[in-house]
């Protein structure tokens, strides 16, 4: 199998697929960079005209814009704090406070770093681990698959911030947001009042523009000092290559935050979000100066951004090799592949093996490079951005936002449904109510929900099945470590303070 | 020759150029074919790669355009070809029995009546899959387990409502005995949890199956012959089990098709299916094919829609 890995190069090295990455990589910054623009929707674009390329031109270019696109939504969410994709979340955390302390730049170079080296983990992990990480993938039946939803709702509680109320509020409205749409089940309609556009559900790129994307535009045009241009204006760059050997104290979170994209990727239907949240999560827990994170860490941006690109090659793991796509870019390349006639399983590595390890080979061209690639554009063209007058900026959003979702699916309903998630996004703002538990409850929820009820299903009714297999005994600790370890530790100061008091 | 037969020869000549030259002017522009799926589906694959032939075969240099109007398990775009202009310049992908199906357990703006049937395309007929190291390997096997405890043996299918479910009940009948249903959306999950072990027994399609030969037991496939994808596998009828079922992909337009139009149309499909070429592309998109041409089709769709309302009434599924 490491023999047709080196077949498949020279096809790769020539001019044209080598042109079609370069290509993608930069599309595929640029659509992530643009809010309401995403990789799954540039590339559902682009499918019908690959019909009649050449399969690794077309992979190729999707590869590239899977790459780019995973960096490229970092770029917005540090300079203005709105994420350019739904993975892009976690980075805005402590990439918007850099940036406002006028240290955007270095986040920018921060993410691109940690984004390429997460890709090339990615892309030598589906390289030479497929076919045993295929395996890991199917001892996840539905049941294991819940506990690994739990796992990441409980990553909320840390997302939750001063107010636990309100959070807990906003984790339910997202939720609440999962329910709508044709039941997964029995395909009842829940919350849909006849509207078939509802059905089956809710686009998390809907939600997450209106309520990330709109209300920041909004106020650019409201309040013109409501983002310090002082600051953001003046990115404070150094040449990358001089910044990289100040980052190479974050190799633990580069190391940690890798393993966890890998690990989200090939767990079908989690994505990208999902692993930056958890690498995010992680990376603090372990950091030495946890109190400091959200105000500005440049290692928050490195996990974030390390799994949100580790989580893009693995995710096509258990998408080649079973069908099912780790993520729904993954899903919508499938059907790339599917319409040069590649099926996924098996056969797919022994009979189109140039096209499968060429495709892979790709991958991990794309992620390196973004350094090259990713570096120039960021510092150089849409940093320059921001030193556009504020109200136009906020009218280009504004007008970019409804192109991206009207897009989505070719209607309007979902232009409306985003304005409307808008005006939420914007009495959220202005009440203080945290955004990121909704997106968490909107992408766990419905899969929390859906696994659920098949393992009981499976099961019988009998709940004892959530406890059954060992790889749920295991996350069911893990579950619990992560739930009562900060209880413990918070009971052990107290009790410190207490003695020391008395 | 005398005169009656010259003036018969020339009516039939002039009758003939007559037809032709209204058949010619269809079509005159742009074909839209609407897709109830995203691109890069299995239905949306099966559009694109019939096409360019129904261009060919239509003539005119007309070209055949791909809309992809994806949502509700396709009826966004089935409901948008129903209510098309019927000229002939709006047809549509059909899924059987799914789009039917809908027409009970959903409120639809389309009933069987909506549509001119053209032509059904790909049959995928079912199959029933173990995990390779599952004891279950033949029907026999199945058959005693499924009898021996009520709903022990767990089911892992696409959705409900759909030709797997459809075939689980007519498998029900035919072995007396209960299932418990596991509805994954889609059958790649399905066949996943399969492999994984976590349930007894899956019925996916064919087409499905003919990748993982190696990962899944199957037990035998729903059709009258053995099928062109993988002609090892047994039919049931083989095995002394009467059930023929599956997935059905074809082309519709919205009622009241002009008749020269349905006839052009109906041509250049037959003429497609006849294509060597066309029968290779789809077969190396693993679709499998069976021709169902106009009324034969209509009585295909009818017979449909009357088994998954039998179902719907003893058996409904929300």
């Amino acid at each position: 199998m490491y023999g047709n890995l080196i077949d498949a190069l020279p096809s790769v090295l020539s001019l044209g697929n080598l042109l079609a990455v370069v290509i993608g990589v930069v599309a595929g910054i640029c659509v992530g960079a643009l809010p309401g623009l995403s990789a799954t929707m540039a590339i559902s674009v682009l499918i019908p005209f690959t019909f009649g390329m050449d399969p690794l031109v077309a992979l190729g270019m999707m590869a590239g814009i899977y790459n780019g696109a995973m960096y490229g939504g970092s770029i917005p969410a540090v300079l203005l704090r709105i994420p350019g994709t739904p993975a892009a979340v976690a980075t805005s955390f402590d990439g918007y406070p850099m940036a406002q302390q006028g240290r955007g730049g270095y986040a920018l170079q921060v993410a691109v770093v940690s984004s390429a080296l997460g890709g090339i983990v990615s892309a030598l992990v589906l390289m030479l681990l497929a076919p045993p990480l295929a395996k890991v993938t199917l001892l996840f039946g539905p049941t294991e698959i819940f506990w690994v939803a739990v796992f990441g709702m409980s990553a909320i509680v840390f997302l939750l911030g001063g107010d636990v109320l309100k959070g807990l509020i906003s984790a339910a409205f997202g939720v609440f947001v999962s329910l709508v749409g044709a039941d997964t089940i029995t395909g009842a309609e829940r919350y849909t009042f006849g509207h078939l556009e509802l059905l089956d559900g809710i686009n998390i790129v809907v939600l997450l523009v209106g309520l990330y994307a709109l209300p920041p535009a909004i106020g650019l045009l409201e309040e013109v000092r409501d983002f310090d241009t002082e600051n953001t204006g003046r990115l404070n760059t150094t040449s990358i290559w001089k910044a990289i050997p100040g980052m190479l104290k974050y190799w633990k979170t580069w190391v940690r935050s890798s393993i966890i994209g890998v690990f989200v990727g090939i767990l079908p239907g989690a994505g990208g979000s999902m692993a930056a949240f958890l690498s995010y999560n992680e990376a603090r827990r372990a950091s030495k100066n946890p109190e400091e994170w959200g105000k500005g860490e440049p290692e928050g941006v490195a996990a974030s951004e390390t799994s949100n690109n580790a989580d893009t090659a693995a995710a096509l793991i258990p998408a080649l090799t079973l069908g099912i796509p780790g993520t729904a870019v993954a899903a919508v390349m499938l059907g790339g592949l599917l319409i040069h006639g590649l099926q996924p399983g098996p056969m797919l590595f022994r009979d189109n093996p140039e096209i499968v390890f060429g495709f892979m080979w790709q991958f991990l061209f794309a992620a390196v490079l973004l350094i090259f690639l990713g570096g120039a554009l960021a510092t150089n063209s849409f940093a320059q951005v921001l030193r556009l007058p504020r109200p136009l900026l906020g009218a280009i959003i504004i007008s970019l936002v409804f192109i991206g979702v009207y897009s989505i699916n070719g209607r309007m309903f979902d232009v409306y449904l985003m304005l409307g998630f808008g005006l939420i996004g914007y009495f959220m703002d202005k009440l203080k109510f945290p955004l990121p538990p909704v997106v968490l409850g909107l992408i766990l929820g419905g899969f929390a929900e859906q696994n659920l009820r098949l393992a009981l299903r499976i099961g019988g009714g009998d709940w004892g099945i959530l406890a059954s297999s060992p790889t749920a005994k295991i996350l069911i600790g893990m579950i619990l470590l992560v739930v009562l370890m900060p209880l413990f530790s918070r009971l052990r100061r107290s009790r410190k303070a207490n003695r020391v008091a008395g | 020759m005398g005169f009656k037969s010259i003036a018969i020869a020339t009516a039939l000549i002039l009758s003939s150029s007559m037809s032709t030259a209204a058949l010619a002017d269809y079509p005159e522009k742009r074909i839209d074919m609407i897709v109830g799926f995203a691109a890069g589906g299995g239905t949306d694959v099966m559009a694109r790669t019939i096409g360019p032939y129904l261009e060919k075969y239509l003539g005119n240099d007309t070209s055949v355009v791909v809309k992809n109007m994806p949502g509700a398990s396709g009826q966004i775009g089935v409901t948008a070809v129903a209510e098309a202009r019927p000229d002939g310049y709006t047809i549509g992908t059909y899924n059987l029995p799914g789009t039917m199906a809908r027409t009970l357990d959903r409120d639809a703006d389309y009933d069987a009546d909506s549509f001119t049937y053209l032509a059904n395309v790909v049959n995928d007929p079912n199959v029933i899959v173990t995990p390779k190291n599952s004891d279950i390997d033949t029907m026999d096997k199945l058959v005693e387990a499924a009898q021996k405890r009520p709903g022990a043996v767990t089911v892992a299918m696409s959705s409900l409502g759909g030709d797997d479910h459809f075939f689980l009940q007519k498998l029900s009948d035919v072995t007396d005995a209960d299932y418990t249903v596991v509805p994954f959306s889609g059958s790649a999950p399905a066949r996943s949890a399969l492999m994984g072990g976590h349930v007894t027994m899956g019925i996916i399609n064919v087409s499905e199956v003919v990748a993982f030969r190696d990962e899944l037991n199957v037990l035998g496939i729903a059709s009258e012959e053995r099928s062109s994808l993988a002609d090892d596998i047994p039919t049931f009828k083989e095995q002394g089990v009467d059930l023929v079922n599956g997935a059905l992909r074809g082309f519709v337009a919205p009622a009241n098709l002009p008749d020269n139009v349905k006839a052009k149309l109906l041509d250049a499909f037959q003429k497609t299916y006849d294509d060597p070429d066309f029968q290779q592309a789809m077969r190396r998109s693993g679709n499998p094919t069976e021709l169902a041409l106009g009324d034969d089709f209509k009585s295909l769709n009818a017979e449909q829609l009357e088994l998954a309302k039998r179902i719907w009434e003893t058996h409904p599924w929300k």
